[in-house]
């Protein structure tokens, strides 16, 4: 599982992206290189502000590199338009945006933009499948018809991953999926990527908090500090408890074969 | 059921605009009778055609136009109470054509394309400034542009006060009148002039439907299904800019159509741009008719600038915006 047979689906060559923050100086991510197989679930952990999401949005080509190269199966991101770009990735942002006056089935069917034509009038029967397909795959068919606005934070985020899904691309990117979600509902966020990632074999990427989450979903887990790459290789590696305390600078116990490391509240 | 309503509401308000066409020529400070324009009476056929016509069919256009410009506005900067007016984009074109008229003296002919092009680079001046101020802070984009609208709408109105104290008695008449936004002084040049800057701006908006249904999620989930949002922008901005420097250049700056129609309407036909933007051009259009025919006959014979009455009603229709917003969180 360490060595992709089959070419790297995402990759990054020397990735560096300057962020010029206001009061700050400013920070730096990369340089870095990385490469996400075919079929593979890449989780990224890491403290606040260490450039997960900044990372992300390079890998889906919503931010620009200042230097280095990403591309997608060999196709530098520089290349596609972002159309193009949309067709091979989707992206599930952190922030779930407010007022929004669409119901689900709209805000489903908007993912089928890339596919769509300025000229088309309404979606085709193949959008129209893609879209009832999306909503059984997320398993919200029930609330459809209802407005974003009235449903729960979780059922919102479900419906933002199935406006995903609808784009049918070949890489899934989620940036903190779980996060302000109750138990259950970051249960039913977990059971659907896992069900995409080992039924469907997509290739998934996400940012997490969740370090439990990071082990259960991840083949591997990638651990961003200040911009660069601490270590990446199989959860039972990364999720270890010295190699997490050194990661969050906070003391990390020990669990049974198989879990991530707990962060130790006792002093 | 659901397919069916904004398309029908939508085919409603093509109905009123066709009503608006054809009634509001015959009202006024003289009421004619259908009949005698029909009959061929000389007196009702001159009303009709040479006077009150043109001006109906100049409301129907600028109010579309204006109506077209904020949904726009509105829809690019997910902000309720962007439009024209308030954005500082009709006090741009104001200054311009301001300007225009000041040195346009004596200059007969060429006096409508040259306040035209100062409208023009006056309304493109104005969106680029605010546009680009808004831009440049990233955080709460929607107030920051708001702000920047005041300061625009604020430098172009003390500019206007300068150029109009600089002028003569008789010129400063003309640029107060015409700064009140009316429809008073029209013939047919003026409607086919304005008529392929608003197609314009409307086919724009219909080309750009997706992009801009998609922005009503937001611009990073409607970037992430691939709208390249600064390119539309750039689009949506420089058509709209175009239609209302030349609604301004031949009518004055008009406030608050494109803040009322587009909420209006939003409730009737929903939020699909296909359905909405027709649906401003019509019900913007019919608005700004029927509030000229109001301008013409409440205090007739004297003949109130519609600019007036579309303020009046427009500043209390902001704050109730505001104040509903407020209350939602």
């Amino acid at each position: 599982m360490n060595d992709p047979p089959v070419p790297p689906v995402l990759s990054a060559r020397g990735l560096v992206r300057e962020e010029r923050g206001r009061a700050k100086t400013g920070w730096t991510l990369g340089p870095l290189d990385l490469e996400v197989a075919a079929g593979e679930c890449l989780a990224l952990v890491g403290p606040n502000g260490a450039g997960k999401t900044t990372l992300l949005r390079c890998l889906a080509g919503l931010r620009t590199p200042s230097r280095g190269v990403v591309a997608h199966r060999g196709r530098n991101f520089a290349e596609l338009s972002r159309r193009e770009l949309a067709r091979r990735i989707a992206y599930v942002p952190q922030v779930r945006p407010a007022n929004v006056p669409l119901t689900v089935r709209e805000a489903v069917e908007l993912g089928r933009y890339p596919h769509l034509s300025p000229f088309q009038l309404a979606p085709s029967a193949a959008d129209h499948r893609a879209v009832d397909h999306a909503l059984a795959a997320a398993g919200i068919e029930a609330f459809a018809e209802r407005p974003l606005d009235e449903l729960s934070g979780g059922e919102r985020q479900m419906a933002w991953i199935a406006a995903a899904l609808a784009q049918e691309a070949e890489v899934l990117i989620l940036d903190e999926p779980t996060t302000h979600l109750d138990p259950r509902h970051q249960r039913d966020v977990a059971g659907l990527l896992h069900r995409l990632h080992r039924e469907n074999g997509a290739t998934v990427l996400l940012a997490t908090h969740d370090l439990d989450l990071a082990g259960l979903l991840g083949d591997r887990v990638l651990a961003l500090r200040s911009g660069r790459i601490v270590s990446l290789g199989p959860p039972r590696e990364v999720l270890a408890a010295d190699s997490l305390a050194a990661l969050f600078d906070a003391p990390f116990r020990a669990e049974p074969e198989g879990r991530a490391a707990r962060l130790s509240l006792a002093p | 059921m659901r397919p069916l309503r904004p398309r029908s509401a939508l085919a409603l308000l093509g109905l009123l605009w066709l009503a608006v066409a054809l009634g509001a020529p015959l009202l006024g400070s003289q009421p004619i009778g259908l009949s005698d324009v029909l009959r061929g009476d000389p007196t009702a056929l001159a009303i009709f055609w040479q006077l009150r016509l043109p001006r109906v069919l100049l409301a129907l256009l600028a109010g579309g136009a204006l109506a077209t410009a904020g949904l726009g506005f509105q829809t690019l900067f997910r902000n309720p109470l962007a439009e024209p007016y308030t954005l500082g984009v009709a006090g741009g074109a104001a200054l311009g054509a301001v300007l225009a008229l000041r040195v346009s003296e004596g200059l007969g002919a060429l006096g409508l394309p040259l306040v035209a092009l100062a409208s023009f680079a006056g309304a493109l001046g104005a969106t680029a400034l605010v546009a680009g101020v808004a831009m440049h802070r990233k955080e709460s984009e929607t107030g920051t542009l708001l702000l920047a609208g005041i300061g625009v709408s604020l430098s172009t109105s003390a500019l206007i006060l300068f150029v109009q104290y600089l002028a003569d008695a008789t010129q400063t008449f003309r640029m107060v009148r015409w700064m009140m936004g009316g429809l008073s002084v029209v013939g047919y040049r003026e409607v086919l002039w304005l008529l392929p800057w608003t197609l314009l701006g409307l086919a724009a908006l219909l080309a750009a439907r997706w992009d801009l249904n998609l922005l009503l999620a937001g611009e990073e989930i409607a970037a992430s299904r691939g709208v390249d949002v600064p390119r539309l922008r750039l689009r949506i901005l420089i058509a709209t800019s175009l239609m209302i420097g030349a609604l301004v250049a031949v009518a004055g700056p008009i406030g608050f159509v494109g803040l009322m129609v587009p909420h209006a309407l939003r409730r009737l036909v929903g939020h699909d741009h296909l359905i909405l933007a027709p649906a401003c051009l019509l019900g913007g259009g019919a608005f700004l008719a029927l509030a000229d025919l109001a301008a013409r006959t409440v205090m007739a014979p004297a003949d109130l600038p519609v600019g007036v009455l579309t303020a009046l009603l427009g500043g209390p229709f902001f704050l109730l915006l505001l104040a509903v917003r407020r209350g939602r969180g």
